[in-house]
């Protein structure tokens, strides 16, 4: 997933967006509600990670702008304000869930999963994909053959691909999921992931549609 | 003496006292002049009688000539003869005499004038250069009767009129005092946390700088509590983001490391990194269950917030936690955070201490809310000390030792006391209590 991460201290910051790429996502890290506006602006979310306080403005004012817009970005506040009140003023401003500081790493992943399920209108992080058992939550695939591995990108387009199903997803969407907004893009690494996936899970399971990008199959 | 400590009481007492005292003074008063009256009015009679009866009496003896014997005077009617007399001439014999006169009485009258006896009052009349002399006598009884029953007229409305007057002072105490007796009530009602101004109407003067200095104090002690909670809170913010930015750094050091000890260092660190997090978190919520004001400024539905609490635990003890929850809204002059401080404590509190079997929520519509959890009975005498600081009820240690502290601050904020009980059934249980409206 391509996800936003809004904080301002840069402690947590790096730490939380090494943990996300760690985890197969793709995160930009913007520290202050501007440069966040800047990236929303120009790229599209499929999950924006908020924290409140913010040097040039409050993460809530930015959310309602948001919401006003009309965006469905899943939206997870990340706070110190650990207040009920604050946290019902938070959900109700439009935001998906609400995380106190400080939080383990690992539940961070659990909810960011939680409402991207949520998001897909799938909340069961079990899917089944043909001859295929996929855990969402653990990023575990089994086939009848046995369990098969991915590697973190390979993960990452295989996910794109199952969060639409039956829709094309072109090379560039899959890029925009794969690379950070200062990453460099090699020229093929697309086609070479795609062509891992198909070894790994079946030719059926990916098919390319010539001109406009790719659809998840029926392996 | 429980109405002499009383305001009214001493008030009503007190004038009363006075009343009666000032009263019998003015009846004291009153007899002494009475008394005195009375003595000149009755020495005026007697001074009259002997007036009168001395000229009839020589005129009398001098016809009759020298040598009669001592003549009684008889009444025209029968009665009781009140001043009695007898006529004597210059050696003392006794020549007229009223008919109930004692001759004793008058034998040692020397000279004119008054003159009181042991029990007479006597005047005395000399006529015809000393050849007769009228004594007319009065029994002093007869003064006494007079004097007493002139005062017991004076006493008896007294005695009705007193009751009347001191019910007249008291009702007239207790009216007057009724703006003292509202404020009074109005303090007396306002718990120990609630800190909004009194504003009573019809306020005497004399009250209202009372009721001025009051506000006064507690809206100083509301600033001084809302500087505190707001210490208490911007520490915990403030001290939250550091945490979090070293908890995570050091997750990711655990997770980049290599096996080794390098990594098991770290997940020492992170280990000891949440419980400080905890720890801070525990010692914030206890400093601001502490500092009062638990109360809002209106009352807030319960049940959405015990929801989201309820939430939380799902996810985070999944299956561990049953909840009895109404339907209907429980509103409680409770501040919303500080029950979802008070509901979170207690819970923990169950799912750590407790046996590994569910923890029972309830919140009644009544707003009574309890938290059970299955465990060993407690003694009596460690029920009573479970409240205190880093209490941990025995050999369990990975609670933070405060959680029933804070519980018991937010239940002292709201005038309440927590009620711990254990057993709850068969021998065994822990459970929790507070009402909440």
């Amino acid at each position: 997933m391509r996800i936003l991460l809004i904080e301002d201290d840069t402690g947590l910051g790096f730490a939380v967006r090494d943990h996300i790429a760690a985890e197969g996502h793709v995160p930009d890290l913007a520290p202050s509600l501007s440069y966040a506006r800047d990236l929303t602006a120009t790229m599209a979310y499929d999950l924006i990670l908020l924290d409140l306080g913010l040097p040039d403005g409050r993460g809530l004012d930015f959310l309602k702008a948001l919401r006003a817009k009309g965006s469905v970005t899943p939206v997870m506040i990340l706070t110190a304000h650990d207040r009920i009140t604050e946290r019902i003023e938070g959900l109700n401003a439009g935001a998906d869930d609400y995380i106190v500081k400080p939080f383990d790493l690992a539940e961070l992943s659990a909810r960011i999963a939680a409402v991207a399920r949520r998001y897909t209108g799938n909340p069961n992080p079990l899917i089944t994909l043909g001859r295929l058992e996929i855990d969402l939550a653990s990023h575990a695939i089994h086939s009848p053959d046995g369990r098969i591995d991915l590697s973190q990108r390979e993960w990452v387009i295989f996910e794109v691909l199952l969060q639409r199903p039956g829709q094309i997803v072109s090379k560039s969407q899959i890029e925009d999921q794969l690379y950070s907004f200062d990453a460099e893009v090699e020229s093929n690494t697309i086609e070479v992931y795609i062509s891992r996936l198909r070894k790994k899970l079946g030719k059926e399971v990916v098919q390319t549609i010539r001109g406009l990008g790719y659809r998840l199959g029926m392996p | 003496m429980r109405l002499m400590q009383s305001l009214r009481g001493q008030l009503a007492v007190g004038v009363s006292a006075i009343l009666v005292l000032l009263w019998l003074g003015a009846v004291l008063g009153s007899a002494y002049v009475v008394r005195r009256e009375i003595d000149e009015s009755f020495d005026a009679a007697l001074q009259e009688t002997g007036d009168r009866i001395l000229p009839l009496a020589v005129v009398e003896l001098i016809a009759a000539g020298d040598g009669i014997a001592a003549q009684r005077i008889l009444p025209i009617t029968q009665h009781d003869e009140k001043i009695t007399y007898d006529v004597r001439d210059a050696s003392g014999k006794v020549l007229l005499y009223s008919h109930d006169a004692d001759p004793t009485v008058f034998d040692h009258i020397k000279g004119e004038g008054f003159f009181t006896t042991a029990d007479h009052r006597v005047f005395s009349r000399s006529a015809v250069s000393g050849q007769y002399t009228i004594q007319v006598a009065e029994p002093l009884t007869h003064r006494q009767t007079a004097l007493r029953e002139t005062i017991l007229a004076m006493l008896v409305p007294l005695g009705v009129l007193l009751p009347l007057s001191l019910f007249g002072v008291a009702l007239w105490v207790s009216l007057g005092l009724r703006p003292l007796s509202h404020l009074s009530v109005a303090l007396r009602l306002k718990g120990a946390d609630d800190l909004t101004p009194l504003a009573l109407d019809g306020l005497r003067t004399e009250l209202v700088p009372i009721e001025q200095a009051a506000n006064r104090l507690m809206a100083r002690l509301k600033r001084a509590l809302d500087a505190e909670r707001s210490f208490a809170a911007n520490a915990a913010h403030e001290l939250r983001t550091p945490i979090a930015a070293t908890l995570a750094q050091t997750q990711r050091l655990v997770a980049e490391s290599p096996e080794g000890p390098l990594r098991q260092r770290a997940v020492t660190v992170e280990a000891e990194l949440k419980r400080l997090a905890r720890l801070a978190e525990k010692l914030m919520q206890l400093a601001r269950a502490e500092g009062g004001a638990m109360l809002g400024t209106e009352h807030a539905d319960l049940v959405p917030i015990l929801h989201m609490v309820l939430t939380d635990f799902a996810r985070s003890s999944p299956g561990r936690v049953k909840a009895e929850v109404p339907t209907i809204p429980v509103p409680s002059r409770l501040d919303s955070d500080a029950f979802a401080v008070l509901a979170r404590n207690l819970i923990e509190n169950a799912l750590v201490h407790g046996s590994q079997s569910s923890v029972t929520v309830m919140l009644t519509a009544e707003g009574v809310f309890s938290v059970t959890n299955d465990c060993a009975p407690i003694p009596a005498e460690v029920l009573t000390t479970l409240t205190m600081r880093f209490e941990r009820a025995g050999a369990r240690s990975s609670g933070s030792g405060l959680g029933l502290a804070i519980a018991a601050g937010i239940a002292r904020g709201l005038g309440q006391d927590l009620s711990l009980r254990s057993p709850v059934a068969k021998d065994r249980g822990f459970q929790v209590t507070l009402a909440l409206t």
